[in-house]
């Protein structure tokens, strides 16, 4: 496996699905997983399984709905849609997000102390 | 929270909505796949390794679907379902372990919830009428000088008044209701055969004012009340049983004391009728035919609608809206003390006014404070019992998940979760608990019908959702405690257990035998408080068994009789005269006569006012004396076995036209006269009218039941006497008098095809149920006696024995090192009576105070009693010996170097 891929962030998935879904509108399993490997630049490796493993979690919590449908390429799959309260969860989580990775941006900023 | 809820109800459908959902979730993975494959074709891959590729890219599907799977129904379904596996796997591997729980759990829950059952319906449920808060049953503490009644003092009250306080008490409802007869029943017949059934005579608006709907037709209205209607209402208990829950039973014939009455309605199901002691079979307004006089007394001078001093109706009474309980019997006491004296002459300086009280509307109206007193002191027994049993099923869980130490070890050490193991002997504990639960409640409902008869209930005992739900709490309380109590021990041993040799490993721990300790002592404790009442009880129970009579109740017949059509004193002596003469041609009876009362019955009549030869009787001031006094028939005390002491017994010449004639006791004539030698004095009323000739004295005997203490007495024959339209026949006869039974049911049939006998039953069996609660009470506090004590031996033997195995290495030294068998026997037992000393040094106190508590339920044993409380230590003593010894000779009989080697 290349060094410069790294693993999807533990409970970061949600976030991006939630995301996703958000921004695009309903979508499949397999267009949920193109979009993140679309964005991710390749940087991240997907299993793209666990996608649908977070789907399932999602759903359980009423994040997410689901129906079925026809894909572009006229095949019956099920779509995903975020949820008001979806959105709700996406807000906060979001917010969460950028706290933490403000304090860790702001830890790791800290200049390193030479030793004399 | 809200999310988890959420995931949980989402699980549980999953569960449920399985095989579909899992195939289009396949079908959901296999287009992802197939997707995935033709990107990687476009991208120039050839089919077979774009599919591989896509495979790659997405990972274990296997895994993801087993993941899947177990998210979705979550883990915890199917971790119990192999839990439960393995809890009934254990169970069945110590199948003696796990009967004797469950039969443990069985008789403590069940006879708590048998006993809680019937304490509920007596003391708590509400009649099921509506709104039944703001129903009472109304009473009064005293009569006003000059009236009389038939019934209890404080719930009669006269007609007028009742009309009146009706109108002007202010209460939304007033509600009366009387009685047929004594017994409350009287004869009915449906079709061919008479028999007898329970009714009341009722107010109008009886029905509307309690809020008791129907089944069918319809209730009373004012109207039937003022017209005295010929109509009825029935319950739907008789509908059931007399015409078979036929829909056009509204119309036809009822025919109550040969009177016809026609069927308007039947009551709503469940209820039977107020006061609860015998269900109702019928109701019909209140009458004014002298034949339905209140009570069924004769209306020789007049009926309760005419006789203002006849206190003989029971009220009921509705509170207004918006009025509270308080302030409505203020209001109606003033006017109830006003109504009192209607009809009365006048009131005398110095009375007691009469006082209203009010009292809810339970199913039974709470009276019998002793009774209630007797299911309380029951249900405390019971509840010890469910305590020791609870005990012992704990210690046996804790010394048998000891033996199961290793077990957790190994299972802690290979990856279990301490949650895990708490999980798995939660799971093992209910299943238990549902075990012991299931046949608890099967005991409880045989157990409730006992007890049923025990009381002399037979309405609405039935377990309802109120004890469903206090046995169920007892269950969770008993599964939790059963789960968890072994636990800590279980989970404490840790890992690292299992790989230390089993002897040292299995060392009991001090805190966890002082913890053992405790529960035997209280055991022990709770033993002896339980021995002391059951050898109260019993010695009550043999005293009464063991009270004399006075009397041969045996191979007697008694049975009443009520002929319909008696107007007059004349009609009522010729036909019990003529009846009389009959009975005695019957092949095989050997003396027949009559009782107003029906000794052991508890019915008496009590009179006052006495003078002898016109004078003050003994120095007792005329009107204070006070005496007992029954109507009987010619030939009495012969039939009843009572030796006439002196004088002679009343015979056919004692007619109406001859001299009045009287026979007294021997208290009476002690008291009354001063001596024994009464024959030939003259009895009168306090004024000196009604001179009667005392021509007996007869031994003392009991009269109202078994209990009752001598009182003075007399007896009078029924041709001397009024109207009588009912007497008791007493017949002496050879052999078994219930065998007589069926030749004189088809003798009376003769006499008249309307007249059944009134209760029929050996006159032996009449003394008998005057005890019967006493009896039931004592035996059955013996039952929980002997129960508990059985409980405690096995929990003691099991305990016990338990230590004395997991002892079995250190013993193996101690033989080894020369100790001599008598000396190991020794230790195991010294260990085992230290205990049992302790124990009777904490329950001998507590004896005390609880035998104090049931000091009323006994007779003739003092609380106190030496006796008892030596059988009671006794008892423990030889329970702990003999739980500790068959252990014990085992210790002594240890191998010392199989003891040693197994290790």
């Amino acid at each position: 496996m290349a060094a410069d891929k790294s693993e999807v962030l533990q409970g970061t998935l949600d976030l991006m699905i939630l995301k996703t879904l958000h921004a695009l509108g309903p979508l499949h399993g397999f267009g949920i997983a193109r979009r993140i490997e679309q964005l991710s630049d390749d940087v991240l490796t997907l299993n793209e399984g666990t996608v649908y493993t977070s789907l399932l979690r999602l759903q359980q919590k009423s994040w997410i709905a689901s129906e079925w449908g026809v894909s572009e390429n006229n095949r019956r799959a099920r779509f995903y849609r975020i949820t008001k309260r979806g959105l709700k969860q996406l807000a906060i989580e979001t917010e969460n997000w950028e706290r933490i990775s403000g304090v860790i941006g702001r830890v790791l900023a800290l200049e390193t102390k030479v030793e004399p | 929270m809200m999310d988890r809820a959420l995931v949980f109800l989402a699980r549980l459908k999953a569960l449920f909505l399985r095989s579909s959902d899992d195939a289009a979730f396949d079908n959901e993975v296999e287009a992802h796949l197939e997707m995935l494959a033709e990107r990687y074709q476009s991208q120039g891959m050839d089919a077979a390794e774009a599919k591989r590729a896509a495979r790659r890219q997405f990972g274990n599907v296997t895994l993801l679907t087993q993941k899947r799977k177990e998210a979705r129904t979550t883990m915890f379904f199917s971790n119990v379902a192999r839990d439960l596996r393995y809890g009934v796997r254990q169970l069945v591997k110590t199948p003696v372990f796990t009967l004797v729980c469950v039969l443990t759990l069985a008789l403590g829950v069940g006879a708590n919830t048998a006993v809680f059952s019937v304490m509920h319906a007596v003391l708590t449920k509400m009649l099921p009428v509506h709104d039944a808060s703001r129903v009472v049953y109304v009473h009064t503490s005293d009569l006003p000088d000059g009236a009389h009644n038939t019934g209890d003092f404080n719930t009669s009250f006269s007609y007028a008044a009742y009309r009146e306080f009706r109108e002007h008490s202010g209460l939304q409802e007033v509600i009366g209701y009387i009685p047929m007869s004594s017994s409350g029943k009287a004869p009915v017949r449906v079709g061919v055969l008479p028999e007898e059934a329970a009714g009341d005579m009722v107010s109008g608006n009886y029905f509307s004012g309690l809020g008791v709907g129907v089944e069918q037709g319809r209730g009373f209205v004012q109207k039937d009340e003022d017209d005295h209607a010929a109509v009825t209402v029935i319950s739907e208990n008789f509908w059931t049983s007399h015409y078979a829950h036929s829909p056009d039973v509204i119309g036809k014939t009822l025919l109550i004391k040969s009177h016809p009455f026609t069927i308007v309605g039947v009551a709503a199901k469940g209820f039977e009728g107020t006061e609860g002691r015998i269900p109702l079979d019928f109701w019909i307004p209140l009458q004014s035919d002298p034949e339905f006089n209140a009570w069924g007394n004769p209306a020789v001078d007049g009926t309760y609608l005419t006789l203002p001093t006849f206190w003989c109706i029971r009220l009921l009474a509705r509170i207004p809206d918006g009025v509270t309980q308080e302030q409505a019997l203020a209001k109606a006491q003033g006017i109830f003390q006003q109504v009192a004296y209607l009809g009365i002459a006048q009131k005398r300086a110095g009375e007691r006014v009469p006082q209203l009280s009010f009292f809810p509307a339970k199913q039974f109206d709470g009276q019998d404070e002793s009774f209630a007193r007797s299911l309380k002191t029951l249900m405390a027994m019971v509840g010890l019992v469910l305590l020791i049993a609870m005990c012992n099923i704990v210690m046996l869980l804790m010394a048998r998940n000891a033996n199961r130490q290793r077990e957790f070890s190994i299972r802690l050490a290979i990856g279990a979760g301490r949650k895990e193991i708490a999980r798995q002997l939660l799971t093992e504990s209910f299943l238990l608990v549902t075990l012991g639960g299931v046949t608890a409640w099967i005991f409880a409902l045989g157990a409730t019908r006992a007890l049923g008869a025990w009381a002399q209930i037979d309405s609405n005992l039935q377990p309802d959702s109120v004890v469903l739900w206090f046995t169920l709490c007892v269950l969770m309380l008993s599964a939790l405690v059963f789960g968890l109590a072994p636990l800590r021990a279980a989970i404490s041993s840790g890992p690292e257990m299992a790989l230390r040799s089993s002897a040292t490993a299995s060392q009991v721990t001090t805190r966890n035998v002082r913890t053992g300790n405790i529960v035997i002592v209280m055991q022990v404790a709770m033993c002896v408080v339980l021995l002391v009442g059951a050898a109260l009880l019993m010695g009550t129970l043999r005293n009464l068994m063991n009270i004399p009579l006075g009397q041969k109740p045996e191979g007697v017949l008694v049975f009443g009789v009520r002929p319909q059509h008696i107007q007059s004193k004349e009609e009522s002596i010729a036909f019990f005269g003529n009846l009389q003469q009959r009975l005695r041609t019957i092949p095989g009876v050997e003396a027949v006569s009559f009782a107003a009362n029906r000794p052991g019955s508890g019915w008496s009549s009590n009179n006052g006012g006495l003078r002898v030869d016109g004078h003050k009787p003994n120095g007792v001031e005329p009107k204070e004396a006070y005496y007992r006094h029954n109507t009987v028939g010619s030939d009495y005390f012969r039939t009843m076995g009572v030796p006439v002491l002196q004088g002679r017994d009343f015979s056919d010449a004692d007619s109406a036209t001859a001299p009045p004639t009287v026979i007294v006791n021997e208290t009476f004539a002690k008291k009354y006269l001063g001596t024994v030698n009464a024959v030939g004095h003259v009895l009168s009323n306090s004024k000196g009218l009604r001179p009667r000739l005392i021509v007996g004295v007869v031994k003392d005997h009991k009269y109202t039941g078994i209990t009752e203490e001598t009182r003075p007495m007399h007896w009078t024959v029924f041709m001397q006497e009024d109207l009588e339209n009912q007497l008791n026949v007493e017949m002496r006869v050879q052999g078994d008098p219930m065998a007589m039974l069926p030749t004189v049911r088809r003798f009376m049939h003769e006499i008249d095809p309307d007249m059944p006998l009134l209760e029929p039953m050996a006159q032996s069996e009449v003394f008998r149920l005057s005890i019967s609660q006493q009896i039931m009470f004592a035996r059955l506090a013996g039952c929980f006696g002997v129960l508990a004590v059985v409980l405690i031996s096995t929990g003691l033997y099991g305990t016990l024995s338990y230590r004395v195995n997991r002892r079995n290495a250190e013993i193996g030294v101690r033989m080894a090192l020369g100790a001599q068998r008598r000396q190991i026997v020794w230790m195991v037992l010294r260990g085992s009576l230290l205990l049992t000393a302790v124990g009777v040094v904490i329950g001998v106190p507590a004896a005390i105070a609880a035998s104090k508590g049931i000091e009323s339920s006994l007779y003739g044993v003092k609380a106190l009693d030496v006796v008892s409380y030596l059988f009671a230590i006794a008892g423990v003593t030889i329970v702990a010996l003999a739980a500790s010894g068959l252990p014990a000779g085992r210790a002594g009989s240890v191998d010392p170097s199989t003891a040693l080697r197994a290790d």
